[in-house]
């Protein structure tokens, strides 16, 4: 039992020996080992090192992709002189330990203002070069592409691999939104004329057609009502005919008393008569003395 | 310990065998791999030694040893939850990724795990915050081909598919999906025309900015897989909103003169039918009508005729005076002997319809005052003498 103290000491001082001699390095890390202020060695995989406790020590740097937002927007011109607001992010890593704790000694507040510098210029630069469609739309990629193909040869000087840099927004400046809402509003109201006047066509198409259907429709039963009817009259012209083709003189005297008394059948009828007709011919003598005298004419 | 060995075995049946066997080797092997490739650090080669053969003095120590080894091995276990991934490094370096189900790592400080949640779905919102009436403008703004203004408000949803690439690659994985989304967004819309965007291409839209992203996400090595992206809202700013619902509106007016017209075409048309159909049925009446009239007035005047051919001075003298007397018995007469004189044409004949006073006649010499008729200034009923008459023809 005598032995167990010495032993607990001799056990303190190794443990403690060795946190001071042993090191890891996160996989998320890189590490630099200092000898009395001199760079001796970078670890750039993770694990398990050794150090001379006391003469060396050891940083720790970054080894996971950083963002770098753009605090502001930046304002850059088109190739048309078309102002443009421009948000950007950099997304970058530390590739070469040693150069980028030279470089901006392991600072990263500097690396990042360096970066930034790099990545504004050379976005202005290239949206100088691009249109304002192209700005947009379709050299959106390439301006991106050679921004950061650009921006990463530069930080290559300090140790620094650019990965991406990506447009977050760009917008119109304020000032100038006005004329687009206006274009739009017309555009709009363009489009709202021309649907209203599209519908207003179509609807007096259907309405014409409809009216023409309808005459159609009727003047074909106007043809065929007149056909019948007219078949109707022939064929009661036909039964006269053959009626009264039996005795043409008897049908006129006939038919000329019906004539007679269809005419002259109301009171407000006023005839002037003279007493010399036919009719009166025993209305002024009786018929015994007919012959003798007969009503002159 | 390995007479614990096939106690655990038994143990761990009811809730996982293999785990548990899996465990027992992954331990066997992580210390032997230990030993060989680090040469021995104070504590395995103190756990591999037999303590209990030491002699009697450092028998205590040693059991004092052997129980706090036992404990710090013991605290290499942990269990990862359903849904989670445990990542675990090897002195800082990473050396493999667990499934769910309990596990075994070397003790602190020479493994340590990180739990993540794997399967977690996670959502962003960009262009709002909670709900789409929470609008965020400077997000949601964006420009479109044709160089319109566009708000887009959308979320998107994402989990892991790499725990390890996700909690080593990037400082600030969250925020570069966040601002991917942005910028992948803007890049679709840019490159798409505003009536695309607003109203037909909206699937599309956000299809395209997923995979857009999910390129990127691949290329950062962010172990995100993006699942979905939805577009919550996408209109026009609110200072044009009104022109835009204008134009919503003439679409609806659009229908709605159309759907006019076709009603109107829906009266008229069927009515037309209505009213051929009733002109035909009127020429077949009328065709009827007629025919049987002269059938009637033909075999009429056929029967008359049949009588008048077997007397026919008598029967024409007999039709006459009964036309006269019809005719004559139904109006107003005025009987003037024409021979007294021509000047007798003056007759002021309203005045003799309204009161046959004889004195407005005053050289009507001779003439017999209308005497047949008692009453010339009645006012016939039409329809009675009508009638009459035709009572009297039939």
């Amino acid at each position: 039992m005598k032995l167990t103290m010495p032993i607990l000491a001799l056990l303190v001082a190794l443990l403690l020996v060795a946190s001071q001699s042993i090191y890891t390095v996160d996989q998320t890390k890189y590490a630099i080992k200092f000898q009395l202020g001199e760079i001796i060695e970078t670890n750039a995989d993770a694990g398990l090192y050794f150090k001379i406790p006391l003469m060396q020590n050891v940083r720790y740097f970054e080894r996971r992709n950083l963002t770098l937002e753009n605090p502001d927007v930046d304002r850059v011109v088109t190739s048309e002189k078309t102002p443009l607001e421009v948000d950007f992010v950099v997304l970058w890593r530390i590739v070469d330990v040693k150069q980028y704790y030279v470089a901006v000694q392991g600072n990263e507040d500097l690396a990042r203002g360096r970066l930034s510098q790099t990545v504004r210029s050379n976005l202005a630069e290239e949206f100088n070069k691009a249109t304002m469609h192209e700005a947009i739309s379709t050299g959106r990629d390439r301006i991106m592409t050679e921004t950061r193909q650009k921006a990463d040869q530069d930080a290559r000087n300090i140790g620094v691999e650019v990965v991406d840099v990506r447009l977050r927004r760009l917008a119109l400046p304020a000032d100038v939104t006005g004329p687009v809402y206006a274009r739009m509003e017309s555009e709009r109201r363009r489009v709202a004329n021309e649907l209203r006047s599209l519908g207003a066509a179509e609807s007096e198409k259907i309405r014409a057609d409809a009216d023409r259907q309808r005459q159609v429709t009727l003047a074909d039963a106007y043809r065929a009502a007149q056909k019948i009817k007219g078949e109707g009259d022939a064929k009661a012209s036909a039964i006269y005919a053959q009626a009264y083709g039996q005795n043409p003189e008897f049908y006129s005297f006939y038919r000329s008393l019906e004539a007679y008394k269809a005419t002259f059948r109301g009171r407000s009828d006023l005839m002037v008569l003279d007493p010399t007709g036919e009719f009166f011919q025993y209305f002024k003598q009786s018929g015994s003395q007919r012959g003798g005298r007969a009503p002159a004419k | 310990m390995s007479l614990n060995d096939p106690q655990w075995g038994k143990r761990g049946n009811s809730s996982g065998p293999p785990d548990l066997d899996e465990i027992w080797r992954n331990v066997n092997r992580r210390l032997s791999d230990l030993l060989g490739r680090r040469g021995g650090g104070d504590e395995g080669g103190g756990g591999s030694g037999g303590p209990p053969r030491r002699g009697l003095a450092l028998g205590g120590a040693g059991l004092l040893v052997a129980l706090v080894l036992l404990v710090w091995l013991a605290s290499g276990f942990y269990i990862v939850d359903e849904g989670r991934r445990g990542v675990v490094t090897r002195f800082g370096k990473y050396t493999e990724t667990t499934q769910p189900g309990p596990r075994w790592h070397l003790p602190f400080p020479v493994e340590t795990v990180d739990l993540v949640d794997f399967s977690q779905v996670r959502t962003i919102e960009i262009g709002y915050r909670g709900s789409t009436q929470n609008r965020n403008a400077k997000e949601a703004t964006m420009l479109t081909e044709d160089e319109n203004i566009i708000d887009i408000q959308f979320a998107l949803q994402y989990n892991l598919n790499s725990a390890e690439a996700f909690i080593f690659n990037n400082r600030k994985p969250e925020e570069i999906v966040k601002f991917v989304a942005e910028s992948a967004i803007r890049e679709v819309v840019g490159k798409s025309k505003m009536d695309f965007a607003l109203y037909e291409g909206r699937e599309q839209i956000a299809q395209q900015t997923r995979d857009l992203m999910q390129r990127s996400m691949d290329r950062y090595k962010t172990g995100v897989f993006v699942q979905k992206v939805t577009l919550q809202s996408v209109q026009p700013p609110d200072k044009v909103q009104a022109a835009f619902d204008d134009a919503v509106k003439a679409q609806q007016d659009r229908v709605r003169l159309i759907n006019e017209g076709q009603a109107y075409a829906n009266d008229v048309v069927p009515r037309a039918r209505g009213m051929a159909s009733r002109l035909m049925e009127e020429a077949n009446g009328y065709n009827t009508e007629v025919t049987q009239r002269a059938e009637g007035d033909a075999s009429r005047f056929k029967s008359v005729l049949t009588e008048y051919s077997k007397a026919p001075g008598v029967t024409r003298d007999r039709l006459y005076l009964d036309m006269m007397q019809s005719v004559l018995g139904n109006s107003s007469k005025v009987l003037v002997d024409q021979k007294s004189g021509g000047n007798l044409l003056y007759l002021p004949l309203d005045k003799l319809m309204q009161q046959a006073a004889p004195g407005t006649v005053p050289e009507a010499t001779g003439v017999p005052r209308a005497a047949p008729v008692p009453e010339p200034t009645v006012t016939v009923d039409p329809t009675r003498s009508r009638e009459a008459l035709r009572s009297r023809e039939r």
